[in-house]
């Protein structure tokens, strides 16, 4: 249960894995607080999810969500709050950040070997199973330069699973992708929430966030403005804002 | 008349050949000296240009600024000083007389290392924040994201800089015949001042465009192989 209690903030990791069952508390952030600078990023945010559901995390550009998610597993250190995790995170990013010297295979197995001490034969045959998952089972052995950017991100997931977290965090998994293939990522992420994997998507995919999440959360400058199901919030906005930021993503 | 000109011209190629031939043993020996300064240089600095190129990047600011200093120093003052300058100091102040090519080595090492330890520091700066968060949302430490992560996309990036700094250095050997080295510079002026004859400095024209023509065929080899990651248009 260590953490930094540095300046009031912290985030708290809770080995508790093994005891986890669906339903349970998978992660808690209390009034978490992220300044750049002095400039407000994330201004007193509170929310909890349970294991095995799925958030989404809508709003303007520049509102906190990718700020706050990209804290959950600390690649942003909170300026104040606090952050309860039970269990392990992985991250897709939208600019996927795979690693261009290895192979879409290498990609995949590099941290289970290098970080857990997996062996690579377990490992490169839990690698294929992943790459049937995302369907890039030709991809294996090619560079990620090589392929589009619809099968980088899948590979990028693939990657992210085989630490075999129990928590995700897509950050605008499908921002940088053409239009016509954001489809092939998204239904990777549908067959993981059908798996009942614990997700938390940053995202501009109003349908798939309908379709898919239990829950969405609107975020505007920092603050969580409106949550509920995904039927309240795009079937009954009570928010103006809300209502102003579903009227300009619907009609582009 | 025709048959005269041809004739002459025979004549005073081989004469030519005749002195070159008598050259070559003493610039073939330069040429040995100098290969081994090069090799020498090449071998320690190249390692040695890291840990001062990860130093100078480290928050502890003792070890930043030695870093920094380092190559302000050895980078800001001409090889021929420091050539001089070790040249003097190490028999003067410590007592301790050395070789010229052990001092020589010494300098080129400590000044090229100061040189590589920049580029370095450039390629691993060119490497993308998002291959660091990725390693760190994976769990890698430090230390596997530098080595596993950061250094092999370097080793690309910093390729065509090193390259170009070893073919610095095939000439910057000359240098050395500053503090007496009996390198291939030093061995053709000594042919020169002798036979007052300049086809020594021909010659040995020749055999650094040689070295610097093998470097560049190994650079471009080297280069094709970090090559088969590029990015590709996908169609």
């Amino acid at each position: 249960m260590a953490g930094k209690k540095a300046s009031g903030s912290a985030v708290v990791r809770h080995e508790l894995k093994e005891n986890l069952q669906a339903g349970d508390t998978i992660l808690e952030m209390k009034n978490i607080v992220k300044k750049f600078d002095g400039v407000t990023a994330v201004d007193g945010v509170s929310f909890s999810m349970k294991k095995g559901e799925i958030v989404a995390i809508i709003g303007p550009s520049g509102s906190g969500k990718s700020t706050l998610l990209r804290s959950i597993n600390g690649l942003e250190n909170i300026t104040d709050g606090e952050i309860d995790l039970y269990g392990t995170t992985g991250m897709v990013f939208q600019h996927f950040n795979l690693f261009p010297h290895m192979t879409c295979l290498g990609n995949i197995t590099y941290a289970p070997i290098k970080v857990n001490g997996v062996k690579k034969a377990d490992i490169e045959k839990r690698a294929e199973e992943l790459l049937e998952l995302v369907g890039l089972v030709d991809k294996r052995d090619v560079y990620p330069g090589q392929i589009s950017g619809g099968q980088k991100q899948r590979i990028a997931i693939a990657r992210a699973l085989a630490m075999d977290p129990d928590l995700m965090l897509f950050d605008e998994p499908t921002s940088a992708l053409d239009p016509e293939i954001t489809g092939t990522v998204l239904s990777v992420m549908q067959k993981l929430a059908e798996q009942d994997m614990s997700m938390i998507i940053v995202t501009h995919e109003m349908q798939f966030a309908r379709n898919v999440a239990d829950r969405v959360l609107f975020m505007n400058k920092g603050k969580i403005v409106e949550e509920g199901t995904p039927e309240e919030i795009f079937g009954n906005p009570k928010s103006e804002r809300l209502r102003d930021f579903l009227k300009a993503v619907t009609s582009r | 008349m025709i048959s005269d000109f041809i004739s002459s011209f025979i004549t005073e190629f081989t004469d030519l050949m005749d002195y070159v031939g008598i050259l070559m043993p003493t610039l073939l020996a330069g040429a040995w000296v100098m290969v081994q300064l090069f090799c020498w240089t090449l071998l320690l600095s190249l390692p040695l240009g890291l840990p001062i190129a990860l130093g100078s990047n480290v928050r502890f600011w003792p070890i930043r600024a030695f870093c920094r200093f380092y190559v302000f120093v050895f980078r800001g003052t001409p090889l021929l000083l420091q050539l001089y300058f070790f040249y003097f100091l190490l028999p003067i102040q410590f007592d301790i007389r050395l070789p010229a090519l052990t001092t020589s080595i010494i300098t080129f090492v400590l000044n090229y290392a100061a040189y590589f330890a920049e580029i370095y520091r450039g390629g691993i700066n060119g490497i993308d924040r998002g291959q660091y968060e990725a390693a760190k949302a994976l769990g890698l430490s430090k230390m596997q994201t530098m080595v596993g992560i950061v250094l092999p996309q370097t080793m690309k990036i910093i390729l065509p800089p090193v390259s170009n700094e070893a073919i610095v250095l095939v000439k910057d050997t000359a240098l050395a015949s500053a503090i007496g080295l009996g390198e291939l510079m030093k061995a053709s002026k000594g042919a020169v001042n002798r036979d007052v004859d300049p086809t020594a400095y021909f010659v040995v024209a020749v055999i650094y465009l040689m070295f610097t023509f093998i470097l560049t065929l190994a650079s471009n080899r080297l280069e094709k192989r970090f090559k088969r990651y590029d990015e590709r248009a996908v169609s």
